[in-house]
This record gives structure tokens, C-alpha cells and sequence, in this order.
């Protein structure tokens, strides 16, 4: 039974009283006896301390660094922010708790067997509802992963980037048949990727889909502002609620601004800190910095069709690596977490290894290259654009890369603009840039790692070998030769250095010591459950 | 009298939608197409190209910019690429907040200007009147967004008497309004003082002094009131500074207001929501100089006898 809004006040005005003692508690009793409430008093007294329980348990302001939110449209987007903050809302069959791909855990699913080389069972977890007290059955995972992997007629951006059609056949209430259109290794990372909705609201219509997720996770969204992502605590949530009573995400686009925030207690968290705030956040006794190296392959990105001398001067290319001191970007520059490549991949990756040589600043190795290339002047002139305001210190690691590459003949030119600028620049026709400062992160797997340097991305150079492996890679089930595929495209990238490897991003999270249990990890995913504010 | 405001109210909209013409062109001419910048560089093209589509982005431009006349028209200032909400509520709701904060802003700042440049003008050449000048060369060399980290360094983090940022309560008002009155108000009082020196010495105020009028009552009735014409242009002017420099000081502040709002859509090339903050501004700039321009005209009878 629950209490009008004028019981209510009286009630509290009963409280009231009976606080200031004056009345006594039979009294008390005796007048929600005539006020007729006294039946709805436990259940409402019980909504009270429920509520002060969530105010105990506080609200958590998390200040994010990217907008680049489209709607809640599922499978439609592949902004790292959104990927970032479905994780809060909904679940998946199987997630990755540590960030390590190839260790999967129990989520939706609570144990999974393979049947042959394309299908997979799944055994799905009950008692599970979604936040609109739907309950959770084998349709959700059939309408969601068919609609996801492409099976079904409608196109979606996870489809083209994640899967392969894949087709979801019921067995019973709880298990579900998973098969692939082909052999398909990259399975598990595709379902990390892909959060499970209801089906009947992918069946209703499109545009209750875009505004209200609907998901089963720890928490759910209660206000949705262009810039802010307001969520509360899913009471219903099939593992214990969470401990946090409300979490807001917010994007404050100014660095300063964040820290500011984290350093006079208006804010529980912040993320991607930049180098030069890392040493205030370590001094402050109330703060705590959670760093990763992150699965973020910063690269000169080398656009195909701009240089034949690029193309067909294996030498030139090698010079160009041999010219650039990453550990000292590294150490100086990007700090944190960040680390210098060793690979085309980042460390992070599944199956990454680190290859050999190690691309270390060397002018007398990068001028011997050079000369073997027939270029001992350095080669023509080349534009190398770097996006101001997007990676950390871009403008100035460019700087010190181009200083290095003057120091060996090399005759690089800096143009500066701001992201969308670059990558207008990457993709006009008239665009003149050869080389690009950015970044490619995946979250973990090697095809999604290695997919960027694929045919159906701007970066193919028209290596078959490359477009080979990839593919072989893909249909790889077995680890082992997963590994081996894996193991030979890295060699073999390494050798032709299509683009510039430099290093692997940090991403550290700086957040006050009072919220514990904040969980990061090296793909970007920042979670919130089970943190609690102590 | 009611031809000149009609004539003004027509120029003002002429001026809206050259200002909203113009950055609807300039948006879409400049570099950054909005879906690349929701996917990954490099994302393959297929897959940007629905993307394109489902912004209206993929239309010729000429298209383009005729629904967004007939949106603007029917006051529908588009949706969001980010989310899909209604750009006129996520605007309308941003306004409010950054009318509190330059109206806050421009009535200390005019307070002070007048006490301040009277006080100088007073005092011409003496200490008093050096240090106010020391001071309007300070505030006008300082930079705001410089300016601004500083007193939240000093007042919310170093001693916590005031919120580092958002809009909390009155409290908050402090840090980015003492920003902005700064920024604001050298030039005011320098135009006071001037001005006000300049009255000192007209025939009215020796008038008034020689038929024995009490110092205040000269200074405050008779001085003023001339002294004061040229302060109320330029409060009119200084609305669209305040304006601008409300969006620096909204950006470090996380002022919830039209500034940010706009800034945060640039980095992300969010053309309508770009489009409707611009526009708001530069209506409120118009309006504002509108209101002065008559308002003026009550003020000063020889610009009411030169309209008719």
C-alpha cells in the first residue's frame, strides 16, 4: 500500500513530533490509527530507510573527456563513450572483467560449450530482468545477436565491424545455439562488444529504441542530457545491487576543468588524465591515480596513395623508423603507462609479441637506409598533420619527431588543425598529407586490433599478404593457430612497416581515494560496479 | 519615434539570419564532416556513409540550408547529432543560465564602473585615481580563461570556500562573475572617468554649482546624468562581449550555459546544435543593442528631435 502525497505529510509531521517528544509513541500510534495510515506506515517507513540507504550510498560524478555519444540506437555506433557507458547499463552473454580477452567470464551466459567448428551453446543465466521488469529469455540473446552480427536484414555498424552473420537457434528457455556463417575465432570479443536487448523492444519502434536503453545491468538511465548521463542503481539487478545509488557521466571537454573538479571534491573520478596533471593527482593524499597501459596503437598513419616512394622504397620506410626516439617520447612526453611499440599491435592484445628489431633512435642506421635506398638527400619533402587537443601533447611529440627526422636528412612539414581538420585531410581527394599523428584502440582481440590495416580500411596498402592473414586469422577457432596467424602477421608487418608505430597510449583514470572498487582496465572500460564511496 | 524602432526591429532580423546564414555555410564549408567524427579514423566507408545519411548530412547543400530555413521558420531549431534531442529545449534551457550570468555580470560591472571612474575623475591625477588606472591596466592585460584557473586554484581548491565549478547556487556565481567583471570592466570605467571629467568642466555643472547646490547634487544628478549617455552604449556593446567572454568563462567553469553548450558541439562538429547557440547569441547581441539603441533615444532628447 503506498501513501498519498497529504499522508505523507502527515506522517512526517507525526514524526515530528513524536521526535520533539511531543507525543508519546502510542500516541503516535493512536493517530495513524485515526488518520487510517497506519497499515501503509511499515511499507512506507521501509521506502524511507531504503532511500536513506541510497543516500548513504551517494551519487558517484564521473567526468568523461569524449562527446562522442550518438543515441542509444543499439549496435549503430562505435564510439569508444558509448561502448563505455552501455557497459554500466547493460549486460552481456560473457564478459572480460580483467580487460583480458581471452579469459572470458559467466555474465548472462553461465557456461558455454563448443558443438563444432561454427556453433556454440550457451547456457543462459535465469532470474534475470531486464529495467523495465521484463524478464530476460532466450529471444532477448536471439533478437540481439542476429540483429547485431548481421544475420537479419537490417544494417548495423557492429555487423561490419565485429561479426559475421551469425544465427541464434533456441534449445530450450535457458540455452541458445550460436552459429557462424563461417569459422569465426573472433567470437568472444564480438560478443563483448555486443550487449544484450529486449527483444520486444528491438521489434517496437526504432525510435523508443534511440532515447531509453533498456538494459539488464547494474544501472539504469534516468535522465538523459546532451552532456550528462544520469543513472541509478538497478535494485533489481540479478547480482547484488550495486553499491553506488546513483552515477552520473558527464563530459567536461577541458582537462583543467576536470582536474579542478577532482582536486575540490566536485567530482569522484576523471578520466583520461593527461601527463602533465599525473604528478598533482600522485602528491594528493584524498586522490589515486588508475593507470593502464591501454590497448591504443598510436601510429604515423601513412596514407596509401599520397607517395609511390612510400609504396615501393622498403629502405625509406625503414629509415623513417630508425629515425625516431620513442622511448624519449615516451618518457618525456606521453608518460604515464605509455609505452614504445614494439609490435603493429598494442601490448595489451591478445597473442601480441614483441618483434624484433626494436625500433630504437638510431641517425647512422636511418642515414644507412636512406643511402641504400638511393635517397641519401633525405627523400622529397612530406606533410605530416597532427590534430591539436586530441592525443596527449600531440602537437609537441610531432615536434620532437620531426626534429629527429631532420637530424637524418628526412624533410617532414607539420600542418596543425584540429581532428576533424586531419582526418578531412586523410580522406578528401585534394588532401595533401603523408603522415597522420593518431591513435587505433581496440579491445583486445587481435582481429579487432588488427582490422584497421585491413582492405576495407583507408590504411590498406595493397599488401595480399596482410588481407591473407587477416582473413585466415578470422576463421582461426583453434587458439593455437589463432596464435600462429596472429604471430606471422605481426612478423610480417614489422618487416614492411606500411606505417610508423610509436607507441601505446596510457589511459589513466585519476579518482578520490574515497571511491573504492572503480574498476579499469587496459580496453578503455571504466566500470562502476561494484565500487562503493567508502 | 515608432518608424526608427520599426526600421531598427527590421535591421535586426536582417542581422539574425545573416549571422545564422552564415555560420550554416560556414559550418559545412570549414573541415570536419560530423560522420567521421562519431566513428574511428578510418572507419570503412560504408559504414560512415549510413552514418551521413542518417545526419542529412549525404543532401546537396543548397538542401540543406533550405530545411533549415523552413525548420527555423516553424522555430524548430533541429535535433542534436549527439543523442537526437531537440536542439530548441537543449538551447532554451542553456539560455537562462548565461542571462543570469552576464546580467549578474553587467550590473556589478556597471556599479563599479561608475563608482570607480566617478572616483578617478574626482581625483584626477592623484593617488586615488592612479590606482584605479593601475588597476584597468591589470584587469585589461589579464587573461580571463588565465584569470579564471587561478581563482579556482586560490578559492575552491586551495582554501574550499567556493565551488571549482557548475552552477550550484549563489555561491557559484562568485568565481565566474569576479572573471568576467574584470575582463568587462576596464573599459567601462575608463569611459567613465572620461566622460565624467568631461562634465566636471561643462557650463551646467559650474551652473549648478554657483547657484550653491549641495557637491553631491551636482556630481550625482547633474553630472551623472550626462556622464552616464555614453556608459549606456556601451553597456549595450559590452552585452556581446560579455557574450563572448561568457563562453571562455562557461567552459572553465562548466557553466551550464550557452557558451559550453556551443563549444562542446564544435569539437564534435554538431552542426544544429552549433547553429541554434550562435544563433541565441547573436539574438540576444542584437536585442540587446536594439534595447539600448531605444532606450538611448528616451535618454538623449536631441537623438528623439534628429528621428523625427
Amino acid at each position: 500500500m503506498e501513501l498519498d502525497h497529504w499522508e505523507e505529510e502527515l506522517l512526517e509531521v507525526a514524526e515530528r513530533k513524536l521526535e520533539r517528544g511531543e507525543i508519546t509513541r502510542r500516541e503516535f500510534v493512536r493517530l495513524l490509527g485515526v488518520l487510517g495510515i497506519a497499515a501503509a506506515v511499515p511499507g512506507a517507513l521501509a521506502g524511507r530507510a531504503k532511500a536513506a540507504e541510497a543516500a548513504q550510498a551517494g551519487s558517484v560524478r564521473f567526468l568523461i573527456a569524449e562527446n562522442f555519444w550518438a543515441n542509444w540506437e543499439p549496435y549503430q555506433n562505435t564510439a569508444q563513450s558509448q561502448f563505455r557507458i552501455n557497459e554500466q547499463i547493460y549486460d552481456h552473454l560473457v564478459e572480460f572483467p580483467t580487460g583480458n580477452i581471452g579469459a572470458p567470464r559467466p555474465a548472462l551466459a553461465t557456461s558455454w560449450r563448443r558443438v563444432d567448428g561454427r556453433t556454440w551453446e550457451f547456457k543462459l543465466r535465469s532470474g534475470v530482468r531486464f529495467h523495465n521488469g521484463q524478464d530476460f529469455t532466450a529471444n532477448d540473446v536471439k533478437a540481439s545477436i542476429e540483429l547485431a552480427s548481421g544475420a537479419t536484414k537490417k544494417k548495423t555498424v557492429d555487423a561490419g565491424l565485429f561479426w559475421v552473420p551469425t544465427t541464434v537457434k533456441i534449445v530450450d528457455d535457458n540455452t541458445v545455439r550460436l552459429t557462424t556463417k563461417q569459422p569465426f575465432g573472433a567470437l568472444f570479443s564480438a560478443l563483448q562488444h555486443s550487449h544484450i536487448v529486449s527483444a520486444a523492444d528491438l521489434e517496437g519502434p526504432a525510435a523508443a529504441l534511440k532515447k531509453k536503453p533498456n538494459g539488464t545491468g547494474a544501472f539504469k538511465l534516468v535522465k538523459d542530457e546532451p552532456t550528462k548521463k544520469t543513472m541509478t542503481r538497478n535494485d533489481e539487478y540479478w547480482r547484488r545491487p550495486a553499491q553506488i545509488a546513483q552515477l552520473v557521466w558527464e563530459y567536461v571537454q577541458d582537462p583543467q576543468t576536470r582536474l579542478n573538479a577532482l582536486l575540490a571534491g566536485q567530482a569522484h573520478a576523471i578520466d583520461r588524465v593527461p601527463p602533465e596533471h599525473l604528478p598533482i593527482i600522485s602528491r594528493s593524499s584524498k586522490l589515486a591515480l588508475a593507470s593502464r597501459t591501454g590497448i591504443e596503437m598510436v601510429n604515423l598513419w601513412v596514407r596509401p596513395g599520397r607517395s609511390t616512394l612510400w609504396a615501393q622504397n622498403a629502405a625509406y620506410r625503414r629509415a623513417v623508423n630508425w629515425s625516431i626516439d620513442r622511448d624519449a617520447l615516451v618518457r618525456n612526453l606521453v608518460k604515464g603507462r605509455s609505452r614504445a611499440a614494439q609490435s603493429v599491435i598494442p601490448s595489451g592484445t591478445l597473442y601480441w609479441r614483441a618483434q624484433s628489431p626494436k625500433y630504437t633512435y638510431n641517425p647512422a642506421r636511418a642515414k644507412a637506409e636512406l643511402a641504400n635506398g638511393n635517397l641519401a638527400d633525405g627523400g622529397p619533402e612530406f606533410e605530416l598533420w597532427v590534430a591539436k587537443g586530441f592525443l596527449p601533447r600531440a602537437v609537441e611529440v610531432v615536434e620532437v619527431i620531426v626534429d629527429n627526422m631532420r637530424k637524418v636528412g628526412l624533410k617532414p612539414k607539420v600542418r596543425t588543425a584540429d581532428v576533424a581538420g586531419v582526418i578531412d585531410d586523410i580522406f578528401s581527394k585534394k588532401g595533401t598529407g603523408l603522415m597522420y599523428h593518431l591513435s587505433w584502440s581496440s579491445n583486445g582481440d587481435p582481429m579487432t586490433a588488427f582490422q584497421v590495416y585491413s582492405p576495407a580500411f583507408a590504411w590498406y596498402f595493397g599488401d595480399k599478404t596482410i588481407a591473407n592473414l587477416l582473413d585466415a586469422g578470422m576463421r582461426a577457432t583453434n587458439p593455437a593457430k589463432r596464435q600462429q596467424t596472429y604471430a606471422r602477421l605481426q612478423a610480417h608487418m614489422w618487416k614492411q612497416v606500411w606505417h610508423v608505430p610509436l607507441y601505446y597510449s596510457d589511459f589513466t583514470v585519476g579518482h578520490s581515494k574515497s571511491l573504492k572498487g572503480l574498476r579499469v582496465t587496459q580496453n578503455f572500460s571504466t566500470n562502476f560496479y561494484p565500487a562503493r564511496l567508502a | 519615434m515608432a518608424v526608427r524602432i520599426l526600421r531598427r526591429a527590421a535591421q535586426m532580423l536582417f542581422v539574425v539570419w545573416g549571422a545564422a546564414t552564415l555560420t550554416f555555410f560556414v559550418l559545412r564549408l570549414a573541415a570536419g564532416d560530423p560522420a567521421r567524427l562519431v566513428n574511428p579514423p578510418g572507419t570503412p566507408e560504408e559504414i560512415v556513409t549510413q552514418v551521413r545519411h542518417r545526419l542529412g548530412t549525404d543532401q546537396p547543400l543548397l538542401v540543406q540550408y533550405k530545411d533549415f530555413l523552413v525548420d527555423l521558420l516553424h522555430g524548430d531549431l533541429g535535433r542534436s547529432f549527439h543523442g537526437e534531442q531537440s536542439v530548441r529545449d537543449a538551447v532554451f534551457a542553456a539560455l537562462p543560465n548565461t542571462l543570469e550570468l552576464a546580467g549578474v555580470t553587467m550590473v556589478i560591472a556597471s556599479l563599479l564602473a561608475l563608482a570607480l571612474g566617478i572616483l578617478a575623475a574626482l581625483y584626477a591625477n592623484r593617488l586615488v585615481d592612479r590606482v584605479v588606472l593601475v588597476y584597468v591596466a591589470l584587469a585589461q592585460s589579464t587573461p580571463n580563461f588565465w584569470f579564471a584557473v587561478v581563482l579556482v586554484l586560490v578559492f575552491a581548491i586551495q582554501h574550499p570556500w567556493l565551488p571549482a565549478i557548475d552552477k550550484t547556487g549563489p555561491e557559484s556565481f562568485v568565481l565566474p562573475v569576479t572573471t568576467l567583471v574584470v575582463m568587462l570592466t576596464p573599459v567601462l570605467i575608463r569611459t567613465v572617468r572620461q566622460s565624467f571629467l568631461e562634465t566636471l568642466g561643462e557650463d551646467h555643472v559650474r551652473a549648478a554649482r554657483a547657484r550653491g547646490l549641495p557637491e553631491r547634487r551636482v556630481l550625482l544628478v547633474h553630472g551623472l546624468k550626462v556622464a552616464a549617455l555614453p556608459l549606456v552604449t556601451l553597456i549595450g556593446l559590452q552585452a556581446g562581449f560579455v557574450l563572448a567572454g561568457s563562453y571562455v568563462v562557461e567552459f572553465v567553469f562548466n557553466w551550464p550555459g550557452i557558451g559550453k553548450l556551443t563549444l562542446d558541439a564544435v569539437n564534435s562538429r554538431n552542426f544544429p546544435m552549433i547553429q541554434g547557440g550562435v544563433l541565441v547569441a547573436a539574438s540576444g547581441f542584437v536585442l540587446v543593442n536594439f534595447v539600448v539603441d531605444v532606450a538611448y533615444s528616451f535618454l538623449d532628447p536631441r537623438i528623439r528631435r534628429g528621428a523625427r
